[in-house]
């Protein structure tokens, strides 16, 4: 029989407390003891995190899918990098403006959104991560005239007192990085958890119930494609600052299909599942290209990145029979056999409180 | 005007291929409601082994033939190994699995055939020699293979039509389509219905990927990524339940590309329309059709009940 943890009781507060301070305790560990390189891969670890943790607001909990986000991505590197090495524009106001801008065109991509359903949907946000790179490209002959176009080269400021050499960039874009991935989880969650991320879910279930009951739909669909957008924008902003020259390659419709990948492998749905999903992701492509393996027998060009990549498409194909609702949806289906934690009763339940906490829930995954 | 038929002839041969990967997508949605993303790269596959058997000596049409029947099989077997098992674990899974694949398949191609990503010489299924070509009066050139690829799509598509509206199978099919509850009730195989379908899509795919290999001279591994992407536009624009759609959609796109990318450079908005950026120009006019008709141009739309 699984153990019952009353939500807020002191013991799930000391198992909250003591997770915390795990991850507190290897970010840190991780920026005193790392190298710069490893510091450079957990940032860019990061910024598929952050779009993931975006996506999700968008795929998971509002039920509308985007091909597109790396287009999202790739303008908000682009208006960083443009606005910094051309205008002097201080990179932190960059990023607002950034964020803002992706915002207008998410909303904009969401008004077709609101009359395309499903793959209609998916097919019209792929056909905007395929024109990107067209629109880069005629960028940066217009505009910057050149066939690469410059990073934002964040430096740290003096009162962090990082030195400003290769390692001290590295430690302070990892500092960046875990910081704006907790913000954008945070702004999430806070979403989801509140009054909004009810509405988002019943849109998501049933749009013609969810418009019986009050709901939005217009303002809903669209502000959550523009949040979606931003939050995608925030992480273009930070791969502008890790990379030193982009192109019109730097964000393609492989970097969408990446961003999905890692969103699926978490878990869609969850909060915390798109940010699991991104770090096993990006390690694990990371672990099969430095170890590819050596399959001589194989009459094709070996030792290339071939190899890892069939693996990867491999192990997701074998992922959706092993975890179908991502690791943090297995996780939780393999904790809930050793303990469940049951919800609070309601303040203003109409039946007595005490009874409700006895009763043993069990949903597939948060949703 | 001989200039305008030209382009118009070149669109229609590559709008041609676009009609077949969109055939292809259109037969597996009318099933299953799913995009079948590895579609491109299901074809890709099957055009290395076609190569394959026509490095060994086998003459490439027949070589053509029997990759397609292979393709059937091994559509079917997708559907019944993963798809169906796929899509009772989670509604994201179909994705998944298709993403999954067309990673897959891409890599193994690579592994598989020495030199597939900077390409393998293919011979083309038709007269392709300088000369074999119809000439028009003004100029333009018709050439026999450009024909060819129109006609075996026009064919394709004509004994897909025979298939859903006089056959058993496609009768089935249909049923599916409309209402897999009640086709059920009705006595039909599903599961034999669905494999049927990703059999076809499969055996389209490598009929489709033999034709973009020939145009091109070479297979390689990056072939079917923007002929997919276009073909899912086309599939778009005509609807995704429809395969009178698909052709129509997939003509009408090669033929738009072709005419956005010779667009004179003396003529108003030479800036922003032209070969780089035809594609973005021919997906702003599927977005702006879409907005007017959501299901596009011959697709059907749904009514839901709460």
């Amino acid at each position: 029989m699984p153990r019952v943890i009353k939500d807020a009781s002191p013991l799930h507060w000391l198992l909250r407390t003591l997770a915390v301070a795990l991850i507190l305790f290897t970010v840190v560990y991780v920026a005193t003891t790392a190298a710069p390189s490893t510091l450079s891969k957990v940032t860019e670890a990061c910024a598929l995190a952050i779009v993931a943790v975006g996506l999700n607001l968008l795929l998971g909990y509002n039920g509308q899918i985007s091909i597109g986000h790396s287009a999202f991505a790739g303008f908000a590197a682009f208006t960083a990098g443009y606005t910094v090495n051309f205008w002097g524009w201080n990179a932190y106001w960059s990023l607002i403006v950034a964020m803002v801008l992706c915002f207008i065109l998410g909303l904009a991509l969401g008004l077709p959104a609101l009359r395309l359903k499903g793959p209609y949907l998916a097919l019209v946000t792929l056909a905007v991560a395929f024109v990107w790179p067209t629109i880069a490209l005629k960028f940066l002959d217009q505009k910057v005239g050149k066939s690469t176009l410059s990073g934002t080269k964040l430096t740290p400021p003096s009162w962090t007192g990082i030195d400003n050499n290769r390692e001290g960039r590295a430690l302070y874009l990892y500092w960046v990085s875990l910081v704006l991935l907790l913000v954008s989880y945070i702004v999430v969650r806070n979403l989801r958890k509140s009054r909004i991320g009810r509405s988002l879910v019943a849109v998501r279930d049933n749009e013609t119930a969810a418009a019986v009951m009050g709901v939005n739909l217009r303002m809903t669909k669209t502000i959550t494609f523009g949040i979606s957008a931003a939050i995608a924008g925030v992480s273009g902003w930070l791969t502008a600052g890790r990379l030193s020259t982009m192109d019109e390659n730097s964000f393609t419709i492989l970097n969408s299909i990446k961003y999905l990948l890692a969103l699926f492998l978490g878990g869609a749905a969850t909060l915390l599942g798109p940010i699991v999903g991104a770090f096993a992701y990006y390690f694990v492509d990371d672990f099969l290209k430095v170890n590819t393996p050596k399959w001589d027998w194989l009459p094709g060009p070996l030792g290339e990145p071939g190899v890892a990549s069939f693996l990867l498409g491999a192990i997701v194909i074998a992922f959706v029979f092993i975890a179908p609702y991502g690791l943090v949806g297995f996780i939780k289906q393999q904790a809930r056999k050793v303990a469940i934690v049951a919800p609070r009763p309601l303040r203003r339940a109409p039946a007595p409180a005490a009874e409700v906490t006895e009763q043993v829930p069990a949903p597939v995954a948060e949703s | 005007m001989s200039d305008l038929l030209q382009y118009i002839l070149n669109g229609l041969a590559r709008g041609s291929i676009y009609s077949l990967i969109a055939l292809g997508l259109v037969v597996i949605y009318r099933g299953t409601g799913h995009l079948n993303f590895a579609q491109g790269e299901m074809a890709l596959f099957a055009t290395f082994f076609t190569w394959w058997l026509n490095d060994k000596g086998i003459p490439l049409a027949i070589a053509v033939l029997i990759s397609a029947l292979l393709a059937f099989g091994a559509g079917g077997l997708i559907e019944w190994g993963l798809m169906r098992p796929a899509a009772k674990k989670s509604p994201f899974a179909p994705v998944i699995i298709a993403i999954g694949l067309f990673q897959a398949l891409n890599s193994l191609s690579g592994m598989l055939y020495k030199g597939a990503g900077a390409g393998l010489a293919f011979g083309s299924l038709f007269p392709n020699k300088p000369d074999d070509f119809i000439k028009f009066p003004g100029g333009a050139v018709w050439r026999y293979e450009r024909i060819g690829v129109l006609v075996t799509v026009l064919l394709i598509s004509g004994a897909l039509f025979v298939l859903f509206s006089k056959t058993r199978v496609g009768l089935g099919m249909r049923m599916v389509a409309n209402n897999p509850d009640s086709a059920r009730l009705s006595g039909v195989s599903i599961g034999t219905i669905l494999m049927v379908s990703w059999g076809i899509a499969a055996s389209i795919g490598a009929i489709g990927g033999a034709l973009v290999a020939g145009i091109n001279g070479n297979v390689n591994l990056g072939m079917m990524f923007s002929v997919f992407l276009l073909g899912s536009a086309a599939a778009t624009l005509g609807g995704l339940d429809s395969t009178l759609g698909a052709l129509v959609g997939g003509l009408l796109l090669g033929v738009i590309e072709s005419l956005v990318t010779n667009y004179p450079k003396d003529w108003p908005g030479h800036t922003y329309i032209g070969a780089d950026t035809a594609v973005a120009v021919a997906f702003v006019i599927i977005l702006v059709v879409l907005l007017v008709r959501p299901a596009g141009l011959f697709g059907s739309s749904r009514v839901e009940r709460v």
